[in-house]
Parts: structure tokens; C-alpha cells; sequence
């Protein structure tokens, strides 16, 4: 078994890891002390992956809206058994989630981890999808969506999406709609499974006190019957123009006070890996310096009652779009947008304080060593990362490599006048 | 991870957990007092003028540069209820020393903690007028702002609705028509009776237990505090004759929420309390529980259906989303599911399975700081004084017959009904 070591000696952190030959890569990263053992398996396959060639077959096709987040509910379907009940019995608690990039199975024990691993790997293996059990599914999952509906946070969120992008599927919601979901059946759920579902496209991700080797040999045995995939995965990448779908979305629900999200879409794009996550981290300590707690921004329209606690904002970036969203509750957000502008251009004019500069990234610099006390957090932004091309324990080493040119650099061409969207919930 | 707990000047409890599996120190002073509608408002905006500012560090701005020059250490200021108590929480955590290669962290975030709470921004004697606004209308808008999340609304409104006229049934940030009677002079008196009059809980996590908490701040205030107020154990037993009312509350949602509250009738002291923890679980705990199967898997009727126990108030509620139109439906079942409970419908199986999964949540409660605060405050409060093993152990011992005993006295109470339509 040859396993390879990453090890962090700031972070007293290391992470072994290995490549089996049908493409699947295991991590473990040593939690000493925890109670709990965790293990998530991931594919690199979520709600944006809507187009794309089937495996075996040679013309592309466009599948339903919300289908990655229907799978995720329908692996959980075998034929003889209940999985949760499997879990159960072990004591244990199983789930998963699909984001716009990934897929991922997960659970958390506190005993007999090895038969948890197996359970996991082996259900996540073997898909079982019946015109019934499909069938039965879509109320389920139309509960789900329509909770989203009655929540004004998601929706001003995911209006604020639909409004930055023309084309790119970032924009479609990952549970689809009531009627994208009407159109799935099990023989589009195979074609999505047997697409994404190879082991080279896919990681497991094990944290705790846990015997690393005798975990790969599981994972091996049962890993015996899948071959590597022969060809590469054909996603077919949308062209998404350089500016917005819209500047302005407004929608009416019962809300006390107007919520708002101000997005700005990056049309810096189209790479990933340390130049990816470098830029992330700028523009979160750049946002940090304009709006954040401690600015000057923040303390005038805190006291001006034009924003409140709810304030707040992120960048997110990926290999072909990226995002940041500067999101609160106002009775008046187009003059709360106004301000964020005002804000940009000040700083360009004034230029950047060096004290700022080191004060927001010292405050980021202890998130992340604070963030990596949850194991779940840890397994998770580890994967996140990694679909970025980059070692989540370099992160410090990155973070402090970035310099004030950089920021100003990005000031000047992130957060421009026209490449935005402001989404707005208005009470009814 | 090795507990310990100490008594300083009168009714300050000093609790250290000593771990070093977290990268961070976690401090956290809790000031209990009692729920009631005269206090509760006062009590969520004593941290929100807190915040404004300190004689050290006069604005929100610097105490928020502080903060952020203690590597973006974590301030956490707020109100909670647990059962009739009404706990004003201040914390603060900061990364573990060792990482940031920083002497003496861990002091100055405490010192900033003390500050805030001790050492308030004062003009002529009292708190700042403009600050106190901005916060009253802060306040009211977050009450007002209760609406905007429907599955949390829904759940508290069914609390008040099931505790109306009771301690409990009030909203941990008060109402608006009190929020807007309060004044900078009966303010800053009701933070003095906070100082000086609640049992007071300070929790610490982590690894750095050098600090001399008991010198540090003894020389700050009078431990030696008098008049602490006796807070009385909450009475669990329904004042209501019939027990059952039926509320429904209209709004524009595509979505309806039901939940039925029900009385326990079994104090947690009692033995059997564990017993009902179990049935719970069995009943509504995970996706392997009665209701998940009936309602959901079976019926397709939710994505969510589960049940939940408050344990001060011996209280269950059963909450789940749904199709306006499923009301009757999806209440029929969920009934007809706790009436197997009642009957003792449910396999040894489902006993040992809910079991497991209760032992493995209360165990893991150790890998979170925060959580592992809040188990040793809610020991405190409780007067339990139960470790984690022996929790797991009383939850271990729980028999059949015991379950199905504590389930006979379970009354429901209430069901509310957050729906588009008129009653029908």
C-alpha cells in the first residue's frame, strides 16, 4: 500500500492519502481526542453538471433541473434493505447533500466505524432506482422545494443568482422546480449515475481516530467490480457573456423589512488551484476591509439604521464563475447599494491602509485555525478545495502571500458599477 | 477532557473543561434570570448596548478592530430561554495560542470580555441616548423579523400559543410595546440588578487554563454580591382543564406547517424522563423514526417531519412541513403514531436503535466547545450534576416497560397550523 503524506507542521495537521487504481482517492486526516469518526464520499458532480455527453454514448444531452439533488435522495433506495435502518442500527447518522459542485454521502459514528464505511461505500455503489420509487419521491422533494419557496433568505439569494447569469446553470435552483423534477425518471437517474458516479471522479474523505489502512482495505474489496472510466467525463461547458442577465430583481413576500442581496459576478475566470484560491482569499480580506464590522462603511450606515446585525457578505470563486454577495434586511437597500459603490470608489481614491490590510488578514487567518475544530467542516472544505485543485493546508501559507497591489488590483476590476445584481424581497 | 467547577464570592460558578483537541479557548459568561414578560426585553437589550462600546474601547468600530487584531476572535452576545430562565450569554473565543505564536492571548480575550460586560460606555452616569435608540429599533425590528423565517415562527408561535399566560410562552426578546418603554435610566438600573443580583456561570474550554479567573476579577467586582434572586423550578403541569386547542394562524406561504405540542407530564428529575427521551427518538428522532416513515416515506406528505423534546418545561412538539390540503391527513397519522407509542407498538429493535443514536449524539456533544459549554451551563441550571457518562449510562439502562410507562401520561395539548387559509 503506498500511502502518501501532507503534512502542515504549523497547523500540527497531516493528511494521508492514496489513489487506488480505478482513480478513487482516500484521504485521513488523524483527529486524536474526537469522539466521533467521520467519513463522506463525494463525487465531483452537482446541479450545474446539467450538460453533458453520457457515458457511452456520443451526443450531448441536457437533463431536468435539480436531477444531481433527486439522485442523492434515490441512492439511498435498495432493494432488500433500508439503509437508514442499517445506519441506525450501528447507531449512527447518515446523510448527504448536493451542492452546485458536488454530491456527497456522509456519516458519523462513534463505534464500529470499519461497518460503516462499508455500508457507506457499498449503497453509494449501488444504485437502485424503479419507475415506483421514483415516482414516489417527487412529493417528497416538492415539500422541499416549496419549503425553499417560503424561505425570503433563499430566495432573495437564489434571485440574486438568476440575475447575474444569463446561461451559466449556477443560476438554476439545485432542487430544480416543481415541474424540472415532474420530467425525471430512472432511466435519465442511470445515465447521471453511470456518467458521474466512476470512482475517478469521486473521493472519500475519513477524519477521527481511525486505522487508515485497514479502511483502504475495505474500501478496496469492495471497490473490485468497478473499472476506472475510460474516457474522461464530457461536460460540455456553457458560454456565460461578460456582463448581467439583470441589474435589478424585486419579488414580494411576507417579510417585515426588505432583504437584499447585492451580487457582483467575477468575469475574472477560467482557472483554478493556488491563483484560484489566492484570489478568494483577496477578495474576502478586500470585502473584510470595505464593509466589514470594523470599517468605516459599516459604522455610518449601522448608525443610520440603513443596515443592521444581518449584515454581511462572501466571495466564492470556482474554476468558471464566481460570485460575492453582499447580503442584509434595509428599508432601503438600493441606498445601501449606492453606498457599497461610493465605498469602491473612495478607496481607489484614498488607497488602501496598510493597519486594515493586516488586522482583516489576521482575522481570517483565525477563522480558518478556529474553523478546523469541527470535523465535519474539515472533511467537507477539504473536498471543496481539492475539486479547486488545492490543498486545503496551504490555505495559511497563501493567505499570507497576498499583498496590498493585489487587493487594489482587484478593487479596481471586481467590484465595478455594471456587473452587478441587486435582489430584493419586499414585504407583501 | 477533565471537567472541574468551582464556587467564588456568592453564586459565580467557575467552570474550566481542560482539553487541548480544539484549536481555540472558548470564555463565556452566563447571567441567568427569570422569564418574564417585565424582564425580557430589558434582558436581550443589556448585551445589545453592550456592544456599543466600552470606557476603553468607545465605539462598536474599536471594539470590533480589537477583535479582529485577537486573529478575528469570535464575540457572541445574546439571549436564550431554558424553561423559565432567561440566560443573557457573553462569549468570546480566540484561536489556541501556539498557532498564532502570540504570548498571552488568552488574557487580553478575556480582558476584552470583562470590559464589555463590566465596564460599560457611561455618559453622565448612565448609557449613551442615541445608542439606545438605534438598539430599540434594532429590537423591534428582529421581533418584527420573526416572520421572515416560517419554520422557526411557526415553532415559537406554537410555544406561545401552548404557554399562554404562562412564563414560558414568553418571546425570549420581549414584545415591541416593552421594548419601546424602556429608557436609558431603567436600562442601566436593570443592568445593575443583572450585575448584582443573577446567579452567574462562567464556562471556559480549551487549553490555555492559566488565567486567574478568581483574581482577575475579584479585583474588577464585589464577589461577595448579596440578595441573589431565587429562580423557582418550572411547574410542568397543564394549568388547562381539556388540555387541546386548535390554532390556526394565516399568512402567505406555499407551504403549511403543523405542530402538535404535547405535555409530557414527567419532570426530568424523574427517572422515567429518560424513558420518554427514548420514546421520542423512536417516535420522531432520525429518518429510521415512526413518523418519518409513516409521513414521509411511506405517504410522501413532507421532506421534514420529526419530534423534539424540551426538557425544563417537559414538553414534546412534533413539527413537520406540509401540503395546506394534507392537514387533517398528515395529524391523523402522526396521532395514530403516537397512540402506537402509547400502546407499546414498537420492537426492541426500535428501542436499541433509538438507544444508539441518543448515545452517539450525547457523546459527540464532547467534539464542539460550544456544545460541551452548554452541557456543563445546562447541568448547572438543572442542579444535575450528571457526567456524560452517566447520561449515557441512565439512557442505557431504559427498559421497555419504562417507555411505554412514560408514555401514558403524555396529554396533547396543542395544535397549531401556520397556513394560506381561513379556519376551516
Amino acid at each position: 500500500m503506498k500511502i502518501n503524506s501532507i503534512k502542515n507542521k504549523r497547523l500540527n495537521e497531516e493528511v494521508l492519502n492514496i489513489e487506488l487504481n480505478n482513480g478513487l482517492k482516500i484521504f485521513y486526516m488523524l483527529k486524536r481526542n474526537y469522539v466521533k469518526k467521520y467519513a463522506i464520499y463525494s463525487t465531483n458532480y452537482g446541479s450545474i453538471d446539467n450538460v453533458f455527453i453520457p457515458i457511452g454514448e456520443e451526443r450531448e444531452i441536457t437533463v431536468p433541473e435539480g436531477i444531481a439533488h433527486f439522485l442523492e435522495h434515490k441512492l439511498f433506495e435498495e432493494p432488500a434493505i433500508s439503509i437508514f435502518d442499517e445506519f441506525a442500527k450501528l447507531g449512527s447518522y447518515v446523510n448527504a447533500f448536493t451542492s452546485n459542485n458536488q454530491t456527497a454521502y456522509l456519516f458519523s459514528c462513534i463505534d464500529k466505524f470499519e461497518e460503516n464505511l462499508e455500508l457507506l461505500v457499498k449503497f453509494v455503489q449501488d444504485p437502485y432506482f424503479t419507475d415506483e420509487n421514483v415516482e414516489k419521491e417527487k412529493g417528497i422533494i416538492e415539500q422541499e422545494i416549496k419549503m425553499y419557496n417560503d424561505s425570503p433568505n433563499w430566495k432573495v439569494y437564489s434571485n440574486c443568482l438568476t440575475g447575474m447569469y444569463l446561461n451559466h446553470p449556477v443560476k438554476i435552483d439545485i432542487a430544480g422546480t416543481i415541474d424540472s423534477i415532474k420530467k425525471i425518471n430512472k432511466e435519465l437517474l442511470y445515465k447521471c449515475y453511470n456518467t458521474f458516479y466512476n470512482p475517478s471522479n469521486m473521493v472519500i474523505f475519513i477524519i477521527g481516530d481511525i486505522d487508515f489502512e485497514k479502511a483502504v482495505t475495505i474500501i478496496e474489496e469492495n471497490q473490485k467490480h468497478i473499472e476506472k472510466a475510460e474516457h474522461e467525463i464530457s461536460r460540455i461547458r456553457i458560454k456565460e457573456p461578460s456582463i448581467v442577465n439583470k441589474n435589478l430583481i424585486e419579488e414580494n413576500l411576507s417579510v417585515s423589512i426588505p432583504l437584499f442581496n447585492i451580487g457582483f459576478k467575477d468575469l475574472d475566470i477560467g482557472y483554478d488551484g493556488e491563483k484560484l484560491v489566492s484570489k478568494e482569499i483577496c477578495t474576502n480580506i478586500l470585502l473584510e476591509m470595505l464593509y466589514g464590522n470594523s470599517s468605516d462603511f459599516y459604522e455610518q450606515l449601522y448608525e443610520e439604521g440603513l443596515i443592521n446585525d444581518s449584515f454581511g457578505f462572501q466571495y466564492l470563486g470556482y474554476r468558471d464563475y464566481g460570485y460575492a454577495i453582499i447580503a442584509g434586511e434595509s428599508n432601503n437597500p438600493k441606498e445601501v447599494h449606492k453606498r457599497i459603490l461610493q465605498k469602491v470608489e473612495d478607496i481607489l481614491k484614498k488607497g488602501i491602509s496598510e493597519e486594515d490590510f493586516i488586522r482583516a488578514k489576521k482575522k481570517l487567518m483565525g477563522y480558518f485555525i478556529m474553523d478546523l475544530n469541527s470535523i465535519d467542516n474539515v472533511a467537507t472544505s477539504f473536498i471543496a478545495y481539492l475539486y479547486k485543485n488545492y490543498i486545503m493546508f496551504n490555505y495559511l501559507d497563501t493567505l499570507e502571500g497576498i499583498n496590498m497591489h493585489d487587493l487594489e488590483k482587484r478593487c479596481k476590476e471586481f467590484l465595478k458599477e455594471d456587473n452587478y445584481c441587486l435582489s430584493i424581497i419586499n414585504p407583501k | 477532557m477533565e471537567y472541574t467547577r468551582k464556587v467564588i464570592g456568592n453564586s459565580i460558578g467557575l467552570n474550566f473543561v481542560k482539553t487541548d483537541k480544539f484549536k481555540s479557548n472558548l470564555i463565556s459568561f452566563s447571567f441567568i434570570r427569570p422569564l418574564t414578560n417585565e424582564e425580557a426585553s430589558l434582558n436581550a437589550l443589556v448585551p445589545s448596548i453592550l456592544k456599543r462600546g466600552t470606557m476603553s474601547y468607545m465605539t462598536s468600530k474599536d471594539i470590533q478592530k480589537r477583535l479582529e487584531e485577537l486573529y478575528g476572535a469570535n464575540l457572541n452576545l445574546d439571549v436564550n430561554k431554558k424553561g423559565e430562565k432567561h440566560i443573557i450569554k457573553f462569549s468570546i473565543e480566540g484561536p489556541e495560542a501556539e498557532f498564532i505564536g502570540e504570548e498571552n492571548y488568552t488574557d487580553r480575550l478575556f480582558d476584552l470580555l470583562l470590559d464589555i460586560i463590566y465596564n460599560p460606555l457611561l455618559v453622565d452616569g448612565t448609557f449613551v441616548e442615541e445608542y439606545l435608540i438605534q438598539e430599540k429599533e434594532n429590537l423591534i425590528k428582529r421581533i418584527e423579523g420573526r416572520i421572515n423565517d416560517k419554520k422557526q415562527y411557526a415553532f415559537e408561535r406554537a410555544i406561545e400559543e401552548m404557554y399562554k399566560g404562562e412564563k414560558f410562552g414568553v418571546y425570549k426578546f420581549g414584545d415591541i410595546e416593552s421594548v419601546k418603554k424602556i429608557d436609558k435610566e431603567s436600562l442601566y438600573k436593570h443592568y445593575k440588578t443583572i450585575l448584582e443580583t443573577s446567579p452567574i456561570e462562567i464556562t471556559i474550554v480549551g487549553k490555555s487554563l492559566e488565567l486567574d479567573i478568581e483574581k482577575i476579577l475579584g479585583d474588577k467586582i464585589d464577589l461577595k454580591r448579596e440578595n441573589i434572586i431565587q429562580i423557582p423550578r418550572e411547574n410542568i403541569f397543564s394549568k388547562k382543564q381539556s388540555g387541546k386547542s386548535v390554532i390556526f394562524e394565516k399568512m402567505d406561504v406555499t407551504q403549511g406547517k403543523l405542530i402538535l405540542g404535547y405535555r409530557i407530564n414527567i419532570p426530568y428529575e424523574d427517572r422515567l424522563f429518560d424513558a420518554f427521551i427514548v420514546a421520542s427518538e423512536i417516535l420522531g428522532g432520525g429518518p429510521n423514526s415512526k413518523l418519518f416513515l409513516s409521513v414521509r416515506e411511506k405517504e410522501s406528505l413532507a421532506y421534514y417531519v420529526y419530534s423534539q423534546v424540551l426538557k425544563y418545561t417537559s414538553t414534546m412538539f412534533i413539527l413537520s412541513g406540509i401540503e395546506i390540503e394534507n392537514y387533517e391527513k398528515t395529524k391523523e397519522i402522526i396521532k395514530d403514531q403516537v397512540e402506537d407509542m402509547i400502546k407499546g407498538n414498537f420492537t426492541d429493535e426500535d428501542i436499541s436503535d433509538a438507544k444508539n443514536s441518543i448515545i452517539t449524539s450525547i457523546k459527540t456533544l464532547q467534539d464542539n466547545n460550544y456544545t460541551v459549554a452548554e452541557y456543563y451551563l445546562s447541568n448547572v441550571i438543572s442542579g444535575e450534576n450528571r457526567s456524560f457518562d452517566d447520561y449515557v449510562n441512565s439512557i442505557q439502562n431504559v427498559t421497555k416497560e419504562d417507555i411505554v410507562k412514560s408514555c401514558q401520561v403524555l396529554k396533547l395539548d396543542t395544535i397549531y397550523f401556520l397556513t394560506n387559509e381561513d379556519k376551516r
